[in-house]
């Protein structure tokens, strides 16, 4: 039995419903990324370890939980642990909105759910349109991998066609994603070492 | 009558043709069985050939929706099945009733083929006269009990596998143990090969498989086996290396034993393993390796009517009904709805009598599942009669291990969280309780100590008493340890009474074992038992007497899944309240709230009650002057606490969903439920929120009288 209604539409990404055809593109390699934002910054973490996208469903404060925790919630009866992205990384809160989206993401057996302010899109992008966190002057956080650099050219295109399912993830998506705002860096994040916080 | 109408003319002929062949078979087995019982040599494999025969048929006669032929052989299967497990003994009633059943079927069958041949058919009857024949056949004392058997074999013995020993014994055929040690890349062929070539000399009433795995790859399987051929004979048939065969002996001295163990002289040396054979000369009721079965994939009993499932699967389900009585519930509450607005009376009526009906299906259905989870203790014990073993001989103490109630059924996962309390119980209790013999024997006491293991259901929960006849617990030096470990003031432990210091073994640091042993006394103390117990809703007691013994009382429910609970506001906030740990709920006087050391109390029937406010525990701002507040009374062990509320919204059936291990650690909450609206609410954990205040106010009340 499903049970979820028709108010937390469920996108389903990455492993499974869909993989991202490689158009072969010359000798640099392309990655898929999708990019949220959270307040006025625009971060992105590989489409690959997106499992789904949720909008805000019922969020059950858990007293005493971990000061990242904002609290669980359920994805379809199973009770997922719900961080705060914001509050993950150290940015000031804020009372979620329409167009605040959960991330699921895998971390172990586990699997987490991520508050983030809005989806923007899913940018494919070259290793040249990444500046990796190495390379980078300053001292990073740990969770930073690099920053994404998408050319102007490349906004808006999403995936390529890929059979049916990637017709039907498209149109989800495009309920979902805002690609209204020009994003210039994105910075890049690692899932795993993000969750160890 | 009988439904079939619209079943084609060729499906009733193929009906018609298989289950004549069916009941002409039942009826030359009958024959065979009628001489057999005449002869007195009854071959277990005839009533099985019915057994399966009818049981063909039953299922033959619903599939194909005919009722009467089918209730009948459902009777006669159940009669069979008693046969089969000794329930009921043969004799020329039973047959009767047999040959009438089959002589039934017949002319059953014969309306079948011509539906104007009405045959008249008294189900009752039959039924009765079986019932008369399970009443009439009280069984005499058990032969068993007179071998020397270990009560743990006995335990893990199928309902038939026991009537078979019984049958062997009482007719006074050797039952054989055979000890084998095999490799387990070999272990199928072997065990096959030696059912074969046993077959033709000896009936294998089963093996016994032990779980573990040797260092070598070797497995311990013990063989129990009847035979009246004599030992020599055996030996040379079964040709086994590496394996022991003895006799199992009676238990009264006047019978002449047979030559107690035979080793089979083979290329290598044969190793006896195990206790059974190193002492088997001494008459006692530790005679038998005791092999575990419980999952284990090696074991060669007959699967006929059991199917192994993996309990996650059984999870599955289980959670898949849970979910199921949470659409019943949204229905409800969507009836409810429907009940205010007009026009829709009738179709509102019509939908109430399928909601009816679909709940009194889906309480069966859960019932159902609860009961596929079930697991025997037996198989538990059983394991645990190794530890017993090796932890005595380790200790060098003799104890006698005597369980009853093997047969309580608790939740699969019940039983893997008893394993942990229990078995540490068990060690202590050899460690620490059980005297050495020469102590023993000093004091007037049996040489071998006993250690009772009994198990009974009680309502919705299981008792599990394990009793030693041991030193017993001195409260005196827990009272000591206590105040050495800086636990409690000697001023508290002054005033306690004597069962108050015997619980005072639960507190976290206590360990009162002089010496601390590899066995027990390494830092899991009695707390984490508690409160692992705790957590799954359960309990523990303990009674000791000094010299006399000590006595633990673990009581646990039977499943954990589906529960009833108490679902509550504070401040704002849903939560549920587990209804086993409630005693009551009342509304909350304000003024009769009076403080005691700074914490608030209430008076309840004239005795004291500690309240907890929920909002100021967990941290919520609380809302600005609730006119009405309630109190709920929850109780744990001795303990009582009242938490203080701002609603309470009913009770109702949940089903607890743990939190994720991102979350797990997060004290005073069980898990969450989803109440059918999709939002989760929180399952308060009412003993390890009880013991926790208990905990504060102790430290207060220690830090108050050491300032």
């Amino acid at each position: 039995m499903t049970h979820y209604s028709s108010r937390f539409s469920l996108v389903p990404v990455g492993t499974g419903s869909f993989s991202p055809s490689r158009t072969p593109a010359s000798a640099s390699e392309i990655k898929d990324f999708l990019a949220f934002a959270l307040g006025e910054e625009h971060y992105a973490l590989p489409l690959s370890s997106i499992r789904e996208i949720m909008k805000l469903p019922y969020i059950t404060e858990v007293p005493l939980a971990p000061a990242n925790v904002i609290g669980i919630i359920s994805v379809r009866g199973r009770v997922t642990t719900l961080i705060d992205m914001r509050r993950l990384l150290s940015m000031s809160e804020l009372q979620p909105t329409s167009k605040s989206r959960v991330l699921l993401v895998s971390k172990g057996d586990e699997v987490i759910g991520l508050l983030v302010d809005r989806v923007l899109q899913v940018y494919r992008l070259t290793d040249n349109e990444i500046e990796t966190a190495s390379t980078m002057g300053g001292e990073q956080a740990a969770y930073v991998t690099g920053i994404g650099r998408p050319a102007l050219a490349r906004k808006g295109e999403v995936i390529p066609e890929n059979g049916q399912q990637n017709a039907r993830f498209r149109e989800q998506l495009a309920q979902t994603v805002d690609d209204s705002i020009g994003v210039e860096i994105l910075i890049l994040l690692d899932p795993d070492t993000l969750l160890q916080m | 009558m009988v439904d079939r109408k619209d079943k084609g003319e060729g499906i009733r002929e193929e009906f018609i043709a298989e289950a004549q062949e069916l009941i002409e078979g039942l009826s030359r087995d009958l024959l065979v069985l009628d001489h057999a019982q005449q002869q007195n040599a009854v071959d277990p494999e005839t009533v099985n050939n019915l057994f399966r025969g009818v049981h063909t048929l039953k299922g033959l006669a619903g599939m194909f929706g005919f009722s009467k032929l089918g209730q009948l052989a459902h009777r006669i299967e159940d009669l069979l099945e008693d046969l089969r497990l000794g329930r009921v003994v043969l004799n020329q009633s039973v047959l009767d009733i047999l040959f009438e059943g089959v002589d039934t079927f017949q002319r059953l069958l014969a309306e079948a083929k011509n539906p104007e041949e009405i045959a008249e058919v008294d189900i009752e009857h039959f039924e009765r006269s079986i019932k008369a024949l399970a009443v009439n056949q009280k069984s005499s004392s058990d032969i068993i009990a007179e071998y020397e058997i270990d009560p743990g074999v006995i335990a893990v013995l199928t309902e038939y596998e026991t009537h078979r020993l019984r049958t062997n014994l009482s007719q006074g055929i050797t039952v054989y143990r055979l000890h084998l040690r095999l490799s387990l890349d070999v272990i199928d062929t072997v065990l096959k090969q030696l059912k074969e070539r046993g077959r033709k000399v000896a009936e294998i009433i089963t093996y016994l498989p032990s779980m573990s795995v040797g260092p070598d790859e070797m497995i311990d399987i013990d063989v129990l086996l009847a035979s009246n051929s004599p030992e020599s004979e055996l030996i040379k048939v079964l040709d086994q290396s590496e394996s022991v065969l003895s006799v199992i002996q009676r238990r009264t001295p006047h019978v002449p034993p047979p030559a107690p163990t035979v080793t089979i002289p083979e290329k290598r040396d044969a190793q006896p393993v195990g206790a059974a054979i190193e002492k088997s000369d001494e008459p006692s009721g530790d005679g038998f390796a005791i092999a575990d079965r419980a999952g284990d994939p090696l074991s060669l009993r007959s699967v006929m009517n059991t199917v192994r499932v993996d309990i996650r699967k059984l999870d599955h389900l289980m959670n898949a009904v849970g979910e199921l009585g949470i659409v019943r519930g949204a229905l409800g509450r969507a009836l409810e709805k429907m009940r205010d607005v007009p026009g829709l009376n009738t179709l509102t009526g019509e939908l109430r009598r399928i909601h009816r009906s679909f709940e009194r299906c889906l309480i069966d259905v859960q019932d159902d599942v609860f009961d596929v989870r079930m697991v025997p203790l037996g198989h538990f014990f059983n394991k645990l009669g190794r530890i017993v073993r090796q932890v005595a001989r380790e200790n060098v103490k003799e104890v006698r291990m005597v369980v009853s109630g093997s047969e309580t059924e608790v939740d699969k996962l019940i039983a893997e969280e008893l394993a942990d309390p229990l078995m540490h119980i068990v060690r202590n209790a050899i460690d620490h309780g059980i005297e050495s013999p020469s102590e023993r024997e000093s004091r007037g006491k049996p040489i071998a100590g006993t250690l009772a293991i009994n198990a009974y259901q009680k309502g919705n929960h299981v008792v599990v008493e394990v009793q030693d006849d041991g030193r017993g617990i001195d409260p005196k030096r827990i009272k000591q340890a206590a105040i050495d470990k800086e636990i409690l003031s000697k001023e508290q432990l002054d005033e306690m009474s004597t069962s108050e210091l015997l619980d005072v073994i639960f507190l976290p640091g206590l360990s009162t074992a002089e010496s601390v042993s590899d066995i027990s006394g390494r830092g899991i103390g009695m707390d984490v038992v508690k409160t692992n117990l705790a957590r799954l809703g359960g309990m523990i007691e303990l009674h000791s007497e000094v010299g006399v013994g000590t006595k633990f009382t673990i009581t646990l429910p039977i499943t954990l899944a589906i529960i009833s609970a108490l679902v509550v506001e504070v401040a704002g906030r849903t939560f549920a309240i587990p209804l086993s740990t409630i005693q009551e709920a009342i509304k909350l006087d304000p003024r009769a709230i009076r403080t005691m050391e700074g914490r608030e109390i209430l008076t309840l029937r004239g005795t004291t009650l500690p309240i907890c406010r929920l909002a100021d525990r967990f941290g919520f701002s609380r809302e600005t002057k609730r006119s009405r507040q309630f109190v709920v009374v929850v109780v744990h062990g001795a303990r009582r606490l009242g938490f203080v509320v701002d609603k309470l919204r009913g009770q109702q059936d949940i089903v607890i969903k743990s939190l994720a291990p991102s979350l797990q650690g997060t004290r005073g909450i069980a898990g969450a439920t989803d109440l059918g609206d999709q939002r989760l609410v929180l399952v308060l954990d009412a003993p390890t929120l009880l013991d926790e205040f208990a905990a504060t106010s102790r430290t207060n009340l220690l830090q108050e009288s050491l300032s």
